[in-house]
């Protein structure tokens, strides 16, 4: 019988370059799976308590998922882990494209890099035989440019992981990019390679993947395939009514991941810009703004319908089905550039005030050329703004830029100076809460962070389920492990026992009262999420709904394991667990990381969509952190929660 | 079970040029041996060897085969995802996805870019998820351009 897994790490010491091959026993993947959770086993058990995110005890990882191969579709998606150098925290970040596949085919589940070189070098692995070579030359190039010079030095089929200038000069806010621009962006990883001078990853290899039942995975994927081409009638202006009517509407029913499954097939992530800002899911003006100082006059140049005349193909991640990337040429002036995601558009527009879409896709390409985080970036900049605009930051302190809301082309500049760390941009290259602490006068205020990570372009005053996992996870700030919208959407309760199951229809208001079926939600958002990270399977395609996209049952197919979901969800459960217990590990107080006071609602809005709202998570913590079997008060893993999950 | 050389083999070592994993090895004129951990069991060496000294997996003999009678993949777009799983799987680098002109927010779908680098392994048309690929034998021009 042919396992989902190849039972290998690589494990590269970068000081003496080094690279000893180590068998991983079953019982790892069995408790862990691979992906995220064999990045948290290695990273817990072999990092000493305090390491220097920056330093030599840091280890970096790269991860495929447990699916990934395996016939199973929406799962090629591989995890970067680290100690975070922004949060201090676990640190993860999520990447799709081709690489996922080719650690595997490298013979490896995952490759771990610590120590720091002397200097510049890549890791080159053919056909499982590691190299490590000089970069010397390929340092300071941009990730585009170097990962096409190695693409030509060793052939199409070679996948490379690559950082940009940013990684290089150690911006906290900078990612790994891999096939041209996708990008594993959060948490500030880009740096910690950086730091190690590892300027990339090349993998070559046609080790296969096997599975214990390759027919059930086809069947399966077929069987799911049937809810992928869901056709949307709705062309894109009638989009931001859309949001209007969500935004109107005093009562709402569970949302059904059909819809945004069929927009992300035809428009892709973009396809909610104008719905988002009109909803008051997105935050304007560094979360200051509503929807009545972005009004579809001014969003109306972020259209879909405008992003798609755009799009020469569509991109498709390995095993995706659903395609929502894609390839554009804008004007004649980007050619051949990704397609912006929802993320970017709007933390470089409607976050800054922006109304240039062009300027968008210029700064996409241009960020993830340089290997930088747009959701951080754009973030910094309307925090940059913010201060101008407040007088904390005067003309002298931004170079002479004139730092005013939706000025396009000081935008522009300010990005370009983050990226050269140059003038004011180095010191806005480390994020907002680096940079407030260095600016002082109550500019902390305006950086909208969670434990010094961004929170992205959804607003947590909007679905409050956004913010409780903004300041509640392992890792702060990110959106894409739950919400009271994804738990709809994955509709869990239909496949694991236990869980509330959302009524057909409720008032807006009851999303913000604290009780516990909300933690068991948020609860199980998290622990299935860290499952899915762990096996490599992307949210989009979670978002159809778990009784469609058989997770549970591809994961028994590929392994040959008869686990129920409910057994499945405790894995999720122990990778998240031993995320915390990483945290503790490395001194972290989970309530540091709560989110910045305005993003949470105090003082509220006091127009728009979210007017009045406010999410106390202070309420809504010791519920959640309950569910794992955490303390109510510190969030940390109590003994026996660590000894039932066979952590300890 | 991996592919094993018996000592028929000459050690003419046309089945270590062809093999995609790297997996063969030998001097010139002396016996070749498939190192077992690095065979995929593509079979490209077995439709090669000239003296038939290669044992498949199965541990039956090979017979060898014009390189022209190699079967290659026949994609039919019609059932296909477009998900690229197929150009992964090849261990020859020998499909792509079709480079088209601008035809406005449509999904490439893979092609045989490469028909003389094929080794007729058919890893494409088993990891298919949806059974879009045929492995046919080509008479004269059976491959599908697309």
């Amino acid at each position: 019988m042919r396992k989902p897994y190849m039972g290998k790490i690589l494990m590269v010491d970068l000081s003496d370059q080094t690279m000893i091959p180590e068998s991983i026993p079953d019982r790892v993947y069995e408790d862990y799976l691979s992906g995220m959770g064999l990045g948290a086993y290695i990273l817990y058990n072999r990092m000493p308590a305090g390491a220097d995110p920056l330093g030599p005890e840091n280890i970096l990882g790269f991860c495929s998922g447990f699916l990934t191969g395996t016939g199973s579709l929406f799962s090629g998606r591989w995890t970067l882990v680290g100690k975070s150098p922004l949060t201090g925290t676990w640190g993860d970040a999520n990447c799709g494209g081709t690489f996922s596949p080719a650690i595997k085919h490298s013979g490896y589940d995952a490759i771990f890099f610590k120590g720091i070189s002397p200097g510049p070098v890549y890791l080159y692995i053919k056909n499982g035989k590691a190299t490590l070579k000089d970069a010397a030359d390929l340092w300071g190039r941009d990730a585009t440019e170097t990962e096409e010079f190695l693409k030509q030095q060793y052939g199409p089929k070679a996948a490379v992981a690559v950082i940009g200038p940013s990684g290089e000069q150690l911006s906290l806010i900078s990612g790994v990019c891999s096939d041209r621009g996708r990008i594993a962006a959060r948490s500030g990883l880009g740096a910690v390679m950086g730091a190690k001078k590892l300027k990339a990853v090349v993998l070559d290899g046609v080790y296969r993947i096997g599975a214990a039942d390759p027919a059930a995975m086809k069947k399966l994927s077929r069987q799911c395939l049937k809810w992928v081409n869901f056709p949307l009638p709705l062309p894109g202006k009638m989009m931001a009514s859309v949001g209007t009517l969500l935004r109107v509407s005093p009562l709402v029913f569970p949302q059904d991941g059909l819809l945004y499954t069929s927009i992300l097939r035809k428009w892709g992530t973009g396809g909610m810009n104008q719905t988002s800002i009109e909803w008051g899911d997105s935050p304007l003006k560094n979360w200051d703004g509503s929807n009545r100082d972005f009004p579809m006059k001014k969003s109306r140049t972020l259209n879909p319908d405008l992003i798609k005349k755009t799009e020469i193909v569509k991109y498709h991640c390995y095993s995706c089905p659903l395609g929502c990337g894609g390839i554009c040429s804008s004007k004649g002036k980007q050619t051949h550039v990704h397609k912006p995601e929802y993320e970017s558009i709007l933390a470089l527009s409607g976050l800054c005030m922006n109304e240039d879409l062009d300027s968008v896709y210029y700064l996409n390409e241009l960020l993830n050329r340089a290997g930088m985080d747009t959701i951080s970036a754009g973030a910094t900049a309307a925090f940059a703004i913010e201060c101008y605009e407040k007088g904390i930051l005067t003309r002298e302190d931004t170079d002479g830029l004139e730092l005013t809301w939706g000025n396009t082309e000081a935008i522009v500049t300010l990005i370009k100076k983050m990226i050269k760390r140059e003038g004011i941009g180095d010191l806005l290259a480390d994020e907002t809460k680096a940079a407030a602490k260095k600016i002082g006068k109550g500019s902390m205020e305006f950086a909208i962070q969670a434990g010094g990570q961004e929170p992205a372009m959804h607003d947590g005053r909007n679905d409050p389920g956004f913010n409780v996992h903004y300041c509640l996870e392992p890792t702060p700030g990110r959106h894409t492990l739950g919400a009271h919208l994804y738990y709809e959407m994955f509709q869990l309760w239909k496949r694991v026992k236990g869980l509330p199951k959302p009524s057909p229809l409720y008032t807006k208001g009851s999303k913000y009262k604290v009780n516990r079926e909300k933690a068991q939600a948020a609860a199980a958002c998290s622990k299935f999420m860290s499952l899915a990270n762990g096996a490599g399977m992307c949210m989009f395609g979670l978002f159809i709904g778990s009784k469609r996209v058989p997770t549970f049952d591809w994961l028994n197919a590929a392994s040959g394991w008869t686990l129920t979901p409910e057994e499945y969800m405790t894995i999720g459960e122990r990778i998240q667990t031993l995320k915390q217990a990483f945290n503790i590990k490395h001194g972290i107080e989970p309530r540091d990381n709560f989110i910045s006071s305005r993003a949470l609602g105090k003082p509220p809005q006091k127009e728009g969509a979210n007017k009045g709202r406010f999410v106390d998570v202070e309420k809504l913590a010791p519920d959640y952190w309950e569910q794992f079997g955490w303390d109510r008060t510190s969030g940390k893993p109590e003994e026996e929660t660590l000894q039932r999950l066979k952590i300890k | 079970m991996p592919y094993t050389i018996t000592d028929k083999c000459n050690g003419c070592g046309a089945c270590a040029r062809v093999c995609p994993a790297d997996a063969i090895s030998g001097e010139k004129k002396k016996l070749h041996s498939i190192d077992a951990d690095l065979c995929i069991e593509c079979g490209a060496c077995g439709r090669t060897c000239p003296q038939s000294a290669i044992l498949d997996a199965e541990g039956a003999l090979c017979t060898m085969m014009k390189r022209s009678q190699w079967p290659k993949p026949q994609i039919v777009i019609k059932s296909c995802i477009a998900c690229g799983i197929c150009i992964d799987a090849c261990p020859a680098g020998c499909l792509a996805l079709s480079e088209r002109p601008r035809n406005k927010g449509v999904d490439s779908f893979p092609y045989l870019k490469n028909p003389k680098a094929c080794i007729g392994c058919g890893f494409c048309s088993t990891e298919c998820p949806v059974d879009s690929i045929i492995m046919v034998k080509p008479e004269k021009t059976t491959v599908q351009e697309s």
